[in-house]
């Protein structure tokens, strides 16, 4: 066999690199963990997003209906409603705490010393007879049922159902004889990252996929989801407001509970700066007024603020539990339903302060007197939401605790129901995230159903085969040789192949306006080979100055197309950037590695 | 050794056909090509003016060069997909009418069955002042289980557009530097420019007359042509000026190439096309400018540029003789 000139085997070289950036080497079979809550029991017990699992107790896991029929046999659905609630009451430091749970809390503890006797002494030897004497929250997940509870970092825990909590010890033990895991099932869940044991009662919070077959991405065009293109209404954003803004609306997004979210920053030709907010999957229909709403909240009696959303004057949130829900739903007098929310909030001491000082000027309520002659106004976005009655024994209060409320209505009892939740959750999410210094315009947005996309790839990929046979048929008649038509073919497979190969590796998605590029390089690689297989089959020259010579055009073409695609990388919000990119990346390609090995290659077929 | 034994077959195979009867035929053709290929130029000039005069009606009338659709102009899009019953376009289009103005209706079908896939309602408007209608209409609501909605503000779909003919005013400023850079000779290097000028006018007149409101994917088409053409243009410019011979040989030597370029891309991009057209708007118009253009381009590359070409080297061989 003839020696492989460098040229092909630097083509067989990015061929193989990129199957291996498209195809991951991992023939594990199982299910992968899409999601998982970050304070579940699975999340504690070690299971983490991403991890293939192979095998839940005995049963071997190698699709999503394996994974669906071994939960369903594990945890069958008339057992669903019996777990038990268990009532907690929790002493801290500073505040005391009461609410009910079905598992125990998960949160990272450390343990507290006296201070003459520090774990370690100066000179840096361990004391070992040492015993701590209280213990403290040293970290706790944002969604966490502590959290939600009003359990805080930096809380010192005194005690739990009466018994006094001084170790590490004492906290599991009073955890293990509350929530026992005699009564619990157990799981043993193999992944790819080792074996985890779950005790439990629920079906485990996570959701598992299977395995992707590539590591392409593609696009929300295809995959579907949500694109908003944002900028603030008459003003222009200055990069500063932007990063404001994008802290705002991830927080929100994140409070919402939408997972799979990207936010960043996009800068058009223009100079224009936007804020791109992109969601993989469904979307709930309220995302516009999640990140467009101003979201101003503010609570004021008569026509003094007394606190507005965000963390300065409103500590804590309550958003599960008995602290928060829909308590009634009754017909309403004008027709249709109504049904009424209701949460709690803590304020600041500052807030607490001025709520006192406000109410100490106001009388009694003439008509009705346990009340207070004015009543506490809830405002969004200037929006009257409620107004409140404002007991009398709260006058010159300084009170931390405020009830909020409001109501939700619709058609039917479920409508009203569903509209209230919705209220409900955006009225907490301003009152966590605070609201936007500057009012929003959606100047674009897309919701793209992710049932066409399937399809769709599959026909995109028939269409460029049959685009590449159509090509290697052309070329056939023209020049009547097999190897040459199946010469062109696999150079343009393998341009495809290692366009696809570069994007996984830097990991972006292709969207239409990629595709359109990947057609566009493969086309301008086609009219190459063409050139070349020309100019090679010129007889008055050796074949090395005819090859040069094919090069020297394709070279020029190449600097042409490169600088009429970089305007397209800024322009239009940057949103027909994945044309422009693939285009390079496949040109590129063309020029410095699939031309010049087919040029060896067809160099050895003439030769023959 | 067989397959050096089967290329002199068909090059001895080839000349004898010559011999019999092509030869005297393409004497002729030469000899009147010779004489009247500056006369030929007036195909694509008179092409040209009237492309113009086209785009510049346009303008006259609807302010603008091109029709622009709701990706540029600002708007609503909504695709209903499908589900169980089909949706009939005309009791759609008439139930609208009584309520909004300005609105248009299509449907995409699959290209074997042709059952219909999707229907896609455009508009001017806002997505909340179309939606409720679409929805009323239809008896259930949107979602993102049984349809796209896309949407642009107008005053960003004004500032792409802006953009974008910016960026294709500067890829074309950026080629034509290039391709003086490459050349360095005025005569060929403006041919090779001129060409490209007239594929994009032509193609963008030819658009308008089919009708065809012009996406952002549509303009990234006019890019991808830019692209395309100066492709063919280069390589024959190339062959003209930097080989020696006789004008006439290497010009039709570049000719087979560059026609073979030419038609491959067209029958790849027609395949393409055929398959993809029920399922993308978007690519379907990207690759219905592009087949418009790459015609237009076999005629600039062939008529425009060579006579240019051939002019500019006749005048410099009399003048070295």
């Amino acid at each position: 066999m003839a020696k492989l000139n460098w040229k092909i085997w630097l083509l067989i070289f990015f061929v193989l690199g990129s199957l291996l950036a498209v195809f991951p080497l991992n023939f594990t079979k199982g299910v992968q963990i899409a999601s998982i809550e970050d304070d579940s029991i699975s999340f504690e017990a070690g299971l983490r997003q991403g991890q293939i699992i192979t095998k839940i107790n005995d049963q071997t896991i190698e699709n999503f209906e394996d994974y669906k029929n071994a939960i369903n046999s594990i945890f069958p659905e008339e057992n669903q409603n019996e777990i038990p609630l268990i009532e907690l009451r929790i002493n801290t430091d500073q505040e005391n705490f009461i609410f009910e749970t079905d598992e125990k809390l998960i949160m990272g503890l450390i343990e507290i010393f006296p201070e003459e006797n520090k774990p370690e002494d100066e000179n840096g030897l361990k004391n070992e007879d040492l015993t701590p004497i209280a213990i403290k929250i040293n970290s706790l997940n944002q969604n966490s049922i502590s959290y939600e509870n009003g359990l805080r970092e930096n809380q010192t825990i005194i005690s739990i159902n009466g018994q006094e909590i001084t170790t590490l010890e004492d906290y599991n033990r009073i955890m293990n004889n509350l929530f026992p895991n005699e009564n619990k099932t157990k799981l043993t869940v193999t992944t790819n990252a080792g074996e985890f044991i779950i005790f439990t009662n629920k079906i485990p919070k996570i959701t598992v996929k299977d395995i992707p077959r590539t590591r392409i991405k593609t696009g929300l065009d295809l995959s579907g989801g949500a694109r908003a293109l944002i900028t603030a209404e008459d003003k222009e954003l200055s990069r500063s407001e932007l990063n404001d803004l994008i802290s705002i609306t991830s927080q929100r997004l994140n409070v919402y509970g939408l997972k799979d979210v990207q936010i960043r920053p996009v800068t058009d030709l223009a100079g224009k700066n936007f804020m791109l907010v992109e969601i993989a999957g469904s979307t709930p229909r309220e995302l516009e007024d999640l990140i467009a709403k101003q979201g101003k909240f503010e609570a004021k009696i008569g026509n003094q603020t007394v606190f507005e959303g965000g963390e300065k004057d409103v500590t804590y949130v309550a958003r599960t539990g008995e602290q928060s829900g829909i308590y009634s739903c009754n017909p309403l007098q004008e027709g249709g339903q109504g049904c009424n929310f209701r949460f709690a909030i803590s304020l600041s001491e500052a807030a607490a302060k001025k709520h006192a000082s406000i109410t100490c000027e106001l009388g009694v309520n003439p008509e009705n007197p346990q009340y207070l002659s004015e009543k506490l106004d809830l405002y969004l976005d200037e929006k009257l939401v409620d107004s409140l009655f404002i007991g009398k024994d709260l006058k010159c209060s300084e009170t931390t605790q405020i009830q909020i409320s409001g109501a939700g209505t619709g058609d039917t009892r479920e409508q009203a129901y569903d509209n209230a939740q919705k209220e409900m959750k955006q009225l907490q999410t301003v009152l966590i995230s605070g609201s936007l210094p500057f009012k929003l315009k959606i100047e674009k947005l897309d919701t793209i159903s992710p049932l066409l996309g399937k399809e769709f790839l599959n026909t995109i990929i028939i269409a460029g085969l049959a685009a590449i046979l159509a090509v290697g048929i052309m070329v056939f008649l023209r020049y009547r040789k097999f190897k040459l038509s199946l010469a062109v073919i696999l150079t343009s497979l393998a341009e495809v192949l290692i366009i696809l190969g570069i994007s996984a590796l830097f990991n972006r998605n292709l969207d239409l306006p990629a595709i359109a590029g990947i057609i566009a390089a493969i086309g301008t690689g086609v009219d190459s080979q063409i050139i070349i297989l020309d100019e090679s089959q010129m007889t008055s020259l050796s074949l090395r100055e005819r090859i040069k010579r094919a090069l020297y055009i394709i070279l020029g073409t190449y600097v042409t197309t490169l600088f009429a695609l970089l305007p397209l990388l800024w322009a239009g919000a940057g949103l027909l950037k994945g044309f422009a990119i693939t285009t390079i990346i496949g040109i590129s390609t063309g020029v410095f590695i699939t031309r010049p090995a087919f040029s060896e290659i067809v160099r050895k077929i003439l030769k023959e | 050794m067989e397959e050096h034994h089967t290329e002199h077959y068909t090059e001895h195979h080839e000349h004898r056909e010559e011999h019999r009867e092509t030869i005297p035929l393409k004497q002729k053709f030469e000899k009147g090509y010779n004489k009247n290929y500056k006369l030929l130029l007036l195909i694509p000039a008179i092409i040209l003016i009237l492309s113009l005069i086209q785009l510049g009606y346009s303008y006259s009338q609807n302010g603008d060069f091109i029709e622009k659709d709701i990706t540029l102009t600002g708007g609503t899009s909504i695709t209903i997909l499908i589900q169980d019953s089909e949706i009939s376009i005309n009791q759609l289009s008439n139930f609208l009418s009584n309520n909004i103005g300005d609105f248009s209706i299509r449907e995409l079908s699959d290209f074997r069955s042709g059952q219909q896939k999707a229907v896609i309602v455009e508009t001017v408007l806002g997505p909340n002042e179309i939606r409720p209608f679409v929805e009323e209409y239809l008896g259930y609501e949107l979602t993102t289980e049984n349809s796209s909605i896309e949407s642009t503000g107008s005053s960003l779909g004004e500032s792409f557009y802006n953009q974008l003919r910016i960026a294709i005013l500067i890829s074309f400023i950026l080629m034509a530097i290039i391709v003086f850079f490459i050349f360095r000779t005025f005569v060929p290097s403006a041919a090779v420019v001129i060409s490209a000028f007239a594929d994009i006018i032509m193609t963008l007149a030819f658009v308008n007359v089919l009708g065809i409101k012009v996406s952002s994917a549509g303009i990234t088409a006019i890019l991808m042509l830019i692209g395309y053409s100066v492709d063919s243009d280069i390589m024959l410019t190339t062959r003209l000026l930097k080989r020696h011979g006789e004008t006439n040989k290497n010009l039709f030597g570049a000719f087979k190439t560059g026609i073979t370029m030419t038609l491959t891309s067209i029958v790849a991009l027609t395949v393409a096309l055929v398959i993809t057209q029920s399922f993308s708007e978007v690519l379907q118009q990207i690759f219905t400018i592009l087949l418009i253009g790459l015609g237009f381009d076999i005629m600039n590359t062939w008529i425009t540029n060579v006579s240019i070409l051939k002019w500019h080297l006749d005048v410099k061989n009399k003048g070295n003789n």
